[in-house]
């Protein structure tokens, strides 16, 4: 065996051992997860904590709850601000909020919510659309870290960008009324943060937890690798009313799932989903 | 042992040196190739790399299989990472300002590919050096092609350097001739 291919067999020993040892002490499978991606982001884990091995890092967080977080908080991705995706927002308030209108009760679940600035700008949009009143807005993510940051209703303040894709989402008024300003923060508004049902969720072991009108979980499965994903794929239309909606990230797809037949794609929207059968 | 995945990086800058290196590539390549070129938000980049190419150029969707024979093009906003035999993109944070960005990618490749794997790495940016050689540390044939102002060809430390007129030559070496560099 070559000098490269012996250090990366050790190298995905170690890997292997670490997720196996996550898995049986916390609960966390990541076994599942996209391999390069997972290992990729264990690599820049190991810089930043400055260890030298994954098995160093095993050691770490098998005997410490906080190490835990941090690894699963490195995992993570959550977008720079609100609005990150402004055509995802303009395309919901075109295509599905005139769907909503007609309907007197609406659920939305947030899958993969991370630390909630899309669940905000999810909040303020409904918002501003007068759909709020009758909205219920579930937001859940695997990580109690990241979720006790999203329940705080606190984010960087936001700025010129952030107003910009704003407007460009077809936001109604200013951003600047959703929020209250402190310092560099924003508080977001009680009416609004008040009204979002943050809840620790586990796509890849718990299962549907009520029936939804809107799905939202945009580029949060692109973590995971194929099986996995298409078995929260399962999940996720169990989970989804029919006529309901689905909108994934813009280079998602329903197309290699066991559910394709099931869906219809909303033509010239960014990636919507509407549950048919 | 033959070449089961051909990653290519480029910056911006050498936009005009990949359409030429794409139609270089044969009809019948036995690997898919996979591409990341730095690039904006509103850069319109399939259609016009594919002009001059026989074979088919996608910008994939997530979980989409790699086919040997087609170039599979990093959309922007995401690295593109590639799985084993199929395409894995990612939102993690850019890296030297880019995403999609040549580090995830060559990273990505060496991690699933191993030695299986080919790289070519268009000079003129930081990023992609360190995926290139983690790369070449894991068995991949590697090689930076050089611009015009880069100066003169050969070896640069262990790396192969190429001018543009010889990336051909360096395919065609990749696809029919058994590794001749012996790994210390």
């Amino acid at each position: 065996m070559s000098a490269g291919a012996s250090v990366a067999a050790l190298e995905a020993l170690e890997a292997d051992l670490l997720l196996e040892g996550v898995a049986r002490h916390w609960g966390f499978d990541l076994r599942s997860h996209s391999r390069p991606q997972l290992l990729r982001r264990l690599r820049r884990h190991l810089r930043e904590e400055r260890l030298e091995s994954f098995s160093a890092l095993q050691a770490r967080v098998l005997h410490d709850g906080e190490a835990l977080e941090g690894l699963l908080r490195a995992l993570s991705s959550t977008p720079p601000g609100l609005f990150s995706d402004a055509a995802f927002f303009r395309d919901f308030r075109t295509r599905v909020v005139p769907v909503l209108r007609t309907w007197p009760s609406v659920r939305v679940w947030h899958a993969g919510c991370g630390t909630g600035e899309d669940t905000y700008a999810l909040a303020i949009l409904l918002h501003e659309e007068g759909l709020w009143s009758r909205c219920r807005l579930y937001a859940s993510d695997a990580s109690e870290g990241l979720l006790a940051d999203a329940r705080t209703g606190v984010l960087p303040l936001p700025g010129e960008d952030d107003a910009r894709r704003h407007a460009e989402s077809g936001g109604r008024g200013s951003l600047s009324d959703s929020y209250t300003r402190d310092g560099n923060w924003a508080l977001l508004h009680p009416r609004l943060r008040d009204g979002i049902f943050f809840t620790q969720h586990n796509l890849t072991i718990d299962g549907s937890f009520n029936e939804f009108h809107v799905i939202v979980c945009r580029d949060t499965l692109l973590s995971f690798n194929r099986a996995l994903h298409n078995r929260v794929h399962s999940r996720l239309y169990e989970s989804l009313a029919r006529f309901g909606f689905l909108c994934l990230g813009r280079k998602e797809s329903v197309a290699r799932t066991p559910h394709v037949a099931a869906y219809e794609e909303l033509e010239g929207s960014g990636r919507m989903f509407r549950r048919v059968s | 042992m033959s070449v089961g995945l051909l990653v290519v990086g480029a910056p911006r800058s050498a936009g005009a040196d990949v359409e030429t290196l794409l139609s270089q590539l044969p009809a019948q390549l036995p690997a898919p190739v996979v591409i990341v070129l730095h690039r904006g938000p509103h850069d319109v980049l399939a259609a016009p790399l594919a002009r001059r190419c026989a074979l088919p150029v996608v910008e994939p969707d997530d979980k989409e299989d790699l086919v040997p024979g087609r170039v599979y093009l990093a959309p922007w906003g995401y690295h593109l990472l590639v799985d084993r035999g199929c395409v894995a993109l990612s939102v993690e944070s850019p890296e030297h300002g880019c995403r999609p960005a040549i580090d995830a990618l060559f990273e990505s490749a060496a991690d699933s590919y191993g030695a299986a794997a080919a790289g070519l790495l268009f000079s003129g940016h930081d990023d992609g050096q360190e995926g290139l050689s983690f790369l070449r540390g894991r068995g991949g044939r590697v090689a930076v092609v050089m611009g015009e102002s880069d100066g003169g060809e050969g070896q640069e430390g262990e790396v192969e350097r190429l001018s543009l007129s010889e990336v051909g030559g360096w395919l065609t070496r990749l696809a029919y001739v058994p590794r001749g560099r012996v790994q210390p």
